[in-house]
């Protein structure tokens, strides 16, 4: 078990290192200057001993190998540098950014996982039915949907056409609101944007629960069909389903880190001021510290959701302990 | 009778602060929505020409203002004098103005801002500076500029465009790195910073020993709505009570039926156009740049992308609602003339495959780049394609990021490095057009004259004319220069100028209705909550 | 996802009703068949050339035109029909890629085992590392954000998934009798690869090259959407762009500009997914239960 462990734990740094060069190259190589947005659209009329100046206090001038080792340091020491467009450390835009996108995705991903896996086991438990049928139907629609039109669609229909909703932000601007009014109006903004990345996550967990336990089942079934009483079947209900959360919970955790990226779209459809949206705006700005930084920190997640899969897996699945 | 006297007294105490106090601001607070993050707002911080510049001298004020004709005014200047070979100017300050600390506001300030623009540059304000030689100041009100050779735009691109900073906070400010992340907002205007939400809004109360006189707004929220259709949504649904960013041309009609919405509109200077690069064999010569403009029917390109609330544009550049227009300037597409053009320049379409050829066999075909983030411009290139193909010109639009683009026509922003490119398109912001020396700017051929000239262009006659045009003090004669160099660029086209958008602003009238239209700008000035001090 | 999709949809024979396996394959090769025709049919269908201003911005659906008009007067009916082209196009390019690269990957990976095993499939965890939205944005500055830029990026980093699947076919196929006969007899590697493996993950390959492209459908849709698609090739998911910041819900016109093309891609990613589906089961009768 340690040899397997030490096994991954290198080959995830290996993952680790290659990941964050990939990184640090990516932002590089793209066309185009940031000295716009260090000081401002007006550079256009700075002269070119200015400009030099600018470009100097911000370290862009250095060759590329020297850029690099710096970075590499600066990652160690935890250090995730300074943005050139926000002129604040980067740590702290992520420290606000952060939470709102795991608040925002991590519950989508909670009730999406709850309701998939609850409908999922009904659908299964009534195979063939009308309601599975239909089940089956809405959610492969769901998962074929684009979630950014479906965020049009709600934004449209129920904040600019009933305005039961904001249609952006996760707060009101500018009021002053503290205790639980603030609360109520944070969720009043997250709703939308919730809902609307909930119906894209439900799909897969009630698919992939619906198939495991229908797996289950399908081996328990013949043997039960044998037995009588309820009280039997109960049991085996109980215990069928506790097998059919394993591939769910791995999916679950795999998910995990696709959280900081995979919300940009609904974040840039309700405004919402997130990680996602944060990077997307970083690339489009060529603000090379925020987007080394963003990168750092979305492929941390997945490396450790990664592990974190590979380390409890055995732990739920007796099977799979004894090694493959 | 002891009932009256009561009344009376009550009567005297309830009107008394009406008529003897100040008079209470017209508003209590009213929310804005701007586009961007403008960071701590202050004079090194501040991010954008509009609003950014807008919102940051509402705390730092410069010496003039703009007033809603881009006329500059005097502001915190209560005398100006001018020696007669236009290299002295005198100021005489207002007295009794104070920074939000307390501290006064003197001529040791003004000094000391416009020598610490020498020490750490800034992208806007430290070229304007170039021409001063020293900043005198004798006395606490008085300033004296002696300039280096008279500055005719002095007036407009320094005095009324440079904030004063505060010496006893930004002396210990010594590098741009430090500048760029020093977030004190300690300014001496109308408003104060009051809160700032990273990248969600930014709080600003009126300041109340203002000394300019009463500001009509108390307090002023200003959400950061990245988003256009949000905006518009936002203000439709009562969210916010006005926007900075233009109303979008198609919403005009639908916001106009609104109740208590108010849609104002006025001429815009900013610009869109199809740059030429004229460095590129074909396109340096002249005829065919006017075939190509030739094919572009503006008229319906400026309706179909400003739904009429634009105007077409001028081939001099210039805006026909701005004094320096030169009168009767215009140019209209005309299909059968640019195919009658192409024929002439001998380009056939000898294979039959839909695209001329010149007499090498050469397809004529062109790359056009588009901003991505701008539908405006995408669509406006997807148009000049069509019309182009229907003329057997082939263009592939390459639609890429702003500073992708920028790197090819404008590689970081020197004109000096040159381009890459053949047709792009391209526009300029509304303070390009409302400088006197706008057209000087973007047509001299000599890279550090003519500092936005990025298609290369070069006119010996436009250079001369434009040198001139530097010399000139009087208004009177700059108008007469700049009218004959509008002349010759409207014949040699080196950018083919599509339309200039209306400035077109919504806001509510409740909560408040004073605002001021600034032309070519909208109503995020100062002269919307506060009157020039007198 | 719809990977996820595909091994989980059903199978319905139950013990009180019986739909016949085919009926989901059938609805997705119908939904298919009617947007490909379309798309095949555009030019003998269409109304207008959708790069033609055709009537004025903004004209509510009418006799004239059946969905309205764009903010440049364009039909928007055409332009759905002729974006049917574009989306399916670069769906089917983009999964083809992926594919391709997948299946070479899985084979190789599967089959040799070893160092070259452990390498590939670091790699594989590696491009699933990688944020696709920043590749996306430097290959498009570089190569223009033209169809073949979405192709390439697309491709580039869906085949990830199906090289695990299809490696997992090739380790089980790997044990074969008649594969370890053949090599036995001392067949060459690539003459192994050739006539034996390869023809047992091709049909495994085709229901994978359908997931991928149900994928890629919807990738391309958000991405043209972000903005970061070229606007100027008429793809559903840039139709949607338009609509987005030409501000169409505001005007109401969002149920003739917005609904449609969504309901498009969507029709478009459920035909691929239904359909791969499909030959999923009906190549490996343990999903057919």
């Amino acid at each position: 078990m340690a040899r397997f462990l030490a096994g991954k734990g290198v080959q995830y740094a290996l993952v680790l290192l290659f990941a964050v060069t990939l990184n640090f190259m990516l932002p590089r190589l793209m066309p185009g200057s940031p000295l716009v947005f260090l000081a401002g659209e007006d550079t256009a009329f700075m002269p070119q001993a200015q400009r030099q100046q600018l470009l100097q206090a911000f370290g862009l001038d250095r060759p590329v190998w020297a850029q690099y080792l710096i970075y590499l340091g600066n990652l160690a020491r935890g250090e995730l540098g300074f943005s050139f467009q926000q002129g604040r450390p980067i740590a702290e835009i992520i420290a606000a950014r952060l939470p709102w996108t795991l608040l925002l995705v991590g519950l989508s991903l909670l009730l999406g996982t709850l309701v998939g896996v609850a409908w999922g086991t009904l659908s299964a438990w009534r195979r063939g039915s009308v309601f599975d049928l239909s089940s089956l139907g809405l959610f492969m629609f769901f998962e074929s949907t684009p979630s950014f039109w479906l965020g049009m669609i709600f934004i449209a229909l129920f904040a600019a056409g009933l305005r039961w909703f904001p249609i952006f932000g996760a707060q009101t601007a500018g009021a002053a609101l503290a205790g639980w009014a603030l609360v109520t109006n944070r969720a009043w903004h997250l709703v939308l944007p919730l809902a609307t990345l909930t119906l894209i996550t439900i799909p897969g967990f009630f698919l992939i629960m619906r198939y495991s336990m229908l797996t289950v089942l399908g081996e328990q079934y013949i043997a039960t069909a044998k037995a009588k009483g309820v009280g039997e079947t109960a049991v085996m209900y109980r215990h069928a389903m506790r097998n059919a959360l394993l591939p769910v919970a791995t999916v679950f955790m795999l998910n995990l880190g696709v959280i900081v990226s995979g919300a940009t779209v609904v974040e840039t459809v309700f405004s919402y001021p997130g990680l996602g949206r944060l990077l997307f705006e970083a690339v489009l700005a060529r603000d090379y510290p925020v987007i080394q930084a963003g990168f750092f920190v979305i492929t941390v997640t997945v490396i450790a959701a990664n592990m974190l899969a590979d380390l409890l897996y055995p732990l739920i699945d007796p099977r799979v302990r004894r090694g493959a | 009778m002891r009932g009256i006297a009561i009344l009376a007294i009550i009567a005297v105490v309830v009107t008394t602060p009406a008529t003897f106090g100040a008079p209470a601001p017209q508003a209590g607070t009213v929310r804005i929505a701007i586009t961007r993050d403008e960071e701590t707002l202050n004079p090194y911080t501040y991010q954008s020409g509009y609003p950014g510049w807008n919102l940051m001298t509402l705390i730092y004020e410069p010496l003039f203002y703009p007033d809603a004709n881009n006329e500059p005014i005097p502001w915190l200047v209560k005398e100006t004098t001018v020696s007669r070979d236009g290299k002295t100017w005198t100021l005489t300050l207002f007295p009794n103005m104070k920074w939000h600390d307390g501290r006064a506001l003197t001529s040791e300030d003004v000094k000391f801002t416009y020598e610490y623009l020498q020490k750490v540059p800034h992208g806007r304000f430290t070229p304007p500076t170039g021409s001063i030689e020293r900043v005198e100041a004798p006395n606490p009100t008085t300033v004296v500029f002696r300039l280096k050779n008279p500055d005719a735009g002095f007036r407009g691109r320094a005095l009324a465009d440079i904030p004063i900073l505060p010496r006893h906070i930004w002396e210990s400010v010594t590098t741009i790195a430090a500048a760029r992340a020093f977030t004190n907002t300690v300014g001496s205007g109308p408003y104060r910073v009051a809160e700032i939400q990273k990248g969600q809004f930014y709080r600003l109360t009126a300041n109340p020993e203002w000394f300019g006189g009463p500001v009509k707004v108390r307090e002023l929220v200003l959400p950061i709505i990245r988003d256009a259709t949000v905006s518009h949504t936002a203000l439709q649904a009562g969210q916010i009570d006005a926007n900075a960013r233009s109303l979008e041309p198609q919403l005009v009609e639908q916001f106009q039926r609104l109740q208590g919405i108010k849609v104002v509109r006025g001429p815009g200077f900013a610009s869109t156009l199809l740059q030429f690069n004229f460095e590129d064999p074909q396109l340096r010569d002249v005829k065919l740049r006017r075939a190509i403009a030739l094919a572009i029917n503006t008229r319906l390109l400026t309706n179909l992308l400003t739904l009429g609330l634009g105007v077409v544009g001028s081939p001099g550049y210039i805006h026909p609602s701005s004094p320096f227009y030169a009168q009767g300037l215009s140019f209209a597409g005309d299909k059968s003339k640019a195919v009658a053009a192409l024929n002439e320049l001998g380009f056939v379409d000898r294979n039959g495959d839909g695209v001329r050829e010149g007499a090498d066999g050469r397809p004529l075909r062109f790359t056009l780049q588009a901003q991505s983030g701008n539908p405006i411009r995408t669509r406006g290139a997807e148009l000049i394609r069509t019309w182009l193909k229907d003329v057997g010109i082939a263009v592939d639009v390459r639609v890429a990021e702003d500073a992708a683009i920028i790197d090819l026509v404008w590689p970081d922003f020197d004109v000096c490095k040159g381009r890459r490119f053949q047709l792009s398109m391209f526009g300029w912001s509304a303070p390009v057009m409302s400088r006197p020396t706008a057209l000087v700017d973007l047509f001299h051929s000599n890279c550090t004259i003519g500092t936005i000239n990025i298609g290369g262009y070069k006119n010996p006659q436009v250079d001369r004319l434009g040198e001139q045009l530097l010399a000139t003090v009087d208004p009177a004669r700059q108008k007469q220069i700049s009218a004959q160099m509008q002349k010759i660029i409207a014949q040699d086209l080196p950018v083919h100028v599509l339309f200039y958008l209306d400035v077109i602003q919504a806001y509510r009238e409740q909560p408040y209705n004073g605002y001021v239209f600034q032309k070519g700008q909208g109503i995020l000035t100062k002269q919307s909550f506060v009157d020039q001090p007198k | 996802m719809a990977g996820v999709a595909a091994a989980t949809l059903p199978y319905v024979r139950g013990p009180r009703r019986r739909f016949p396996l085919g009926s989901v394959g059938a609805i997705g090769l119908m939904l298919l068949a009617v947007l490909v025709g379309a798309a095949v049919l555009a030019p003998w269908i269409t109304p207008y050339d959708p790069e033609q201003t055709s009537g004025a911005p903004f004209e509510r659906p009418s006799p004239r035109h059946l969905l309205g008009t764009n903010d440049i007067g364009q039909d928007i009916f055409s332009e759905l029909i002729y974006g049917a082209r574009i989306s399916l196009m670069i769906g089917s390019l983009a999964a083809l890629v992926a594919i391709s690269i997948g299946t070479a990957v899985g084979i190789v990976a599967g089959y040799f085992g070893g160092w070259a095993d452990v390498v590939l499939m670091r790699l594989v965890d590696i491009v699933l590392v990688v944020p696709f939205l920043p590749l996306m944005i430097l290959l498009a500055a570089y190569l223009g954000p033209s169809f073949w830029t979405i192709i390439t990026v697309i491709g580039v980093l869906v085949w990830a998934r199906p090289a695990r699947i299809l490696r997992a076919q090739v380790l089980s196929l790997r044990s074969v009798e008649y594969i370890e006969a053949a090599r036995a007899v001392g067949a060459s590697a690539a003459r192994v690869l050739l006539r034996h493996v390869l023809p047992g993950v091709l049909s495994l390959s085709l229901a994978q090259f359908i997931q991928a492209a149900s994928n890629a459908i919807l990738i391309e849709a958000s991405l043209s959407f972000l903005g970061l698609g070229d606007p100027t090739a008429k793809s559903w998911g840039s139709i949607l762009y338009y609509a987005q910041v030409r501000s169409a819900f505001l005007t109401g016109a969002w149920l003739w500009w917005v609904l449609p093309p969504g309901i498009l891609i969507t029709l478009a990613t459920l035909g691929f997914a239904f359909t791969g589906f499909a030959l999923e089961v009906s190549l490996n009768p343990r999903l057919r239960r």
